[in-house]
């Protein structure tokens, strides 16, 4: 049978030149490779800019929004108030997936850290429904009757503290965790009684640059302490699509809403991001229709040199079905060991990339996502469905 | 297996074979199993058409052939190439040996299909057909005369139930003819098979159950 096998090696693949079956090879491993990449290029971005991360490092899909302060409405109390009206619009504003109010307290609330240091201030407090906080700690919650309030405060004001603040008044610069050891006395005024509360600092978020408390506190503290009015957002913090988008950043300013520019920037790059990937992908595809199809007019010009020797090979009894898998064990090997090739390559390039993106303070998977194993699968059919349609085509007509 | 013909005339040959008469064209023929058929006839009237229709090589005729109870032309191309491993052999006018591989290896390339004649058995007779010697000559650098032996060696190397020769010995001479003719009669015996040859008007050593003019 290994005889048998050796002949027909010798009168069907012979004339093989090993330059040819080289370059239709690498032809087609560089398609594949180039596709695999740009899938993994685009899966990666995907999951930087939309993925399950806590961080926003990268283009934020949250948005904080206020109006504009201007010189005509800086005086007027509540110009600067969303109406229920508005609000009820901008959720309905392209890109707008979500919108949540930040309800800020309508009581004094003195912050105080304790006597040895004396520092007190005045401070505000803000709260957004959970589903916007970017790190949602441990124990965020707070019932009535609950003496400890947990905070969340943003990351910006650590910073602001400890290169600015601190550095100028000699103070210690501070570690988020050691922030979180320290326990604030919030005193909340009442009339003449004030309510004490401890507030310990258990994150912070890179998303809302506020002082954050869980909604029941605030909510429960306009009715005690405040004046009970109905609550009246100044700030609206927006989950949104692509921020990026024209008709967006058309409505925010025909409504002369300002927001995070930062962010916008972000989003822009996001944008860009998205075309490079997508032309990659285009062009990817493309060099992989190239490659497929210098790959398989080898495989037709093989059996075309060939086809005097098939024609009697077939003449004599030999099987069709026999030939087509013997020139199929000849040639699927070489598909397969391509596709594998590429996907190697793919492999070592995301372990590149995330080792790159820890650098950059982004997380990135050391494996390549689903998209990118999926389009190896996809590869893999097309590439052996279209050499057994051209082998089977060919021999069994 | 019979072998059976119904109004057989190839397209291409049809005004000029309608004009002579013929047992074979346009005639209901059944060949029954382990006949001698000798097809007489001249040249150009058809012989290599006919062994070609009859191995199924093209099918631009009319009217119907059968091997068994199947009509070659339905046959799908397995059940072609089992019936022609197992049941139809042949050896063509033209040779048809594989130029690039030597003579054993044309020989090989087809005992391996069946694996039912050995090795030994081929080494034998190549000897009894004087072209032992020439076992690792390419193909193509042999003489007629030798290519027409590893053709008639090569038909004989599967199970068959016919065998249908054209014109096999039209480079041998007298001798090497008997030699072949006696070889093959001793394995078609062998399979219980039965010979059709198409030939000018040389009779040959077989004993022929039929002779029919084409």
């Amino acid at each position: 049978m290994r005889e048998h096998v050796a002949l027909l090696r010798k009168l069907l693949l012979s004339s093989n030149r090993k330059s040819r079956l080289g370059a239709a090879l690498l032809a087609l491993c560089i398609g594949t490779t180039l596709l695999l990449l740009s899938v993994m290029i685009w899966w990666n971005f995907n999951e930087l800019l939309h993925g399950k991360s806590d961080s926003d490092s990268l283009g934020s899909t949250f948005l904080t929004v206020s109006k504009r302060v201007t010189d005509d409405n800086m005086g007027k109390p509540g110009a600067t108030i969303f109406t229920p009206q508005e609000i009820e619009d901008i959720t309905k504003a392209p890109q707008v997936q979500d919108a949540g109010m930040l309800i800020s307290n309508h009581f004094p609330v003195y912050a105080s850290l304790n006597d040895k240091l004396g520092f007190a201030t005045e401070m505000f407090l803000e709260a957004v429904p959970d589903r916007f906080i970017d790190k949602k700690p441990d124990g965020w919650n707070w019932q009535p009757g609950n003496t400890q309030v947990p905070v969340i405060l943003s990351a910006e004001f650590l910073n602001l503290y400890n290169y600015g603040f601190a550095l100028s008044r000699g103070l210690p610069q501070l570690s988020q965790s050691t922030v979180k050891t320290i326990s604030l006395d919030l005193k909340i005024s009442y009339g003449n009684n004030a309510q004490h509360y401890a507030a310990h600092v258990t994150g912070f978020s890179d998303r809302i640059s506020s002082v954050l408390v869980p909604e029941s506190f605030i909510t429960y503290g306009n009715k005690v302490y405040g004046d009970n009015a109905p609550s009246t957002p100044s700030r609206l913090i927006l989950k949104v699509q692509d921020a990026s988008s024209k008709q967006f950043t058309d409505y925010l300013a025909r409504h002369d809403y300002v927001t995070n520019n930062e962010q916008l920037r972000w989003s822009k790059v996001r944008a860009i991001v998205a075309v490079v990937s997508t032309s990659t992908g285009v062009l990817a595809i493309l060099l992989m229709g190239i490659g497929t199809l210098v790959f398989i007019l080898f495989i037709e010009l093989t059996i075309s040199k060939a086809q005097q020797s098939l024609t009697l090979l077939l003449q004599l009894g030999v099987s069709p079905r026999y030939l087509s898998r013997f020139m199929l064990r000849r040639f699927l090997p070489m598909v397969l060991a391509m596709v594998g090739l590429s996907m190697c390559i793919a492999i070592a390039a995301q372990a590149a990339a995330s080792y790159w993106a820890q650098d950059q303070n982004l997380q990135l998977t050391l494996l390549p996502g689903w998209p990118v194993w999926a389009a190896m699968g996809v590869s893999v059919l097309l590439l052996v469905g279209l050499v057994r349609r051209s082998v089977v085509g060919a021999i069994e007509g | 297996m019979q072998l059976s013909l119904q109004q057989v005339m190839p397209i291409p040959l049809r005004d000029k074979l309608t004009q002579r008469p013929s047992g074979i064209w346009r005639q209901d023929l059944v060949l029954q199993p382990q006949e001698y058929v000798f097809i007489q006839a001249p040249s150009g009237t058809g012989k290599t058409t006919l062994i070609h229709i009859l191995y199924n090589l093209r099918q631009d005729y009319e009217g119907t052939i059968k091997w068994g109870a199947d009509d070659v032309k339905k046959v799908s191309k397995e059940q072609l190439s089992s019936l022609r491993t197992n049941n139809i052999s042949i050896i063509f006018q033209d040779m048809r040996l594989f130029p690039e591989l030597t003579a054993w290896e044309n020989l090989e390339i087809k005992r391996a299909l069946t694996n039912t004649i050995t090795p030994q058995t081929v080494e034998d007779w190549l000897a009894r057909l004087g072209i032992k010697d020439k076992k690792n000559s390419l193909a193509h650098t042999l003489s007629y005369g030798e290519q027409q032996r590893v053709s008639i060696i090569r038909a004989l190397l599967q199970p068959f139930n016919w065998l249908l020769m054209d014109e096999p010995f039209s480079h041998l001479d007298k001798a090497n003819t008997q030699k072949a003719c006696a070889l093959i009669k001793e394995v078609v015996t062998a399979n219980n098979a039965g010979l059709l040859l198409a030939d000018l008007d040389e009779p040959h050593d077989f004993p022929y159950t039929k002779t029919i003019q084409l």
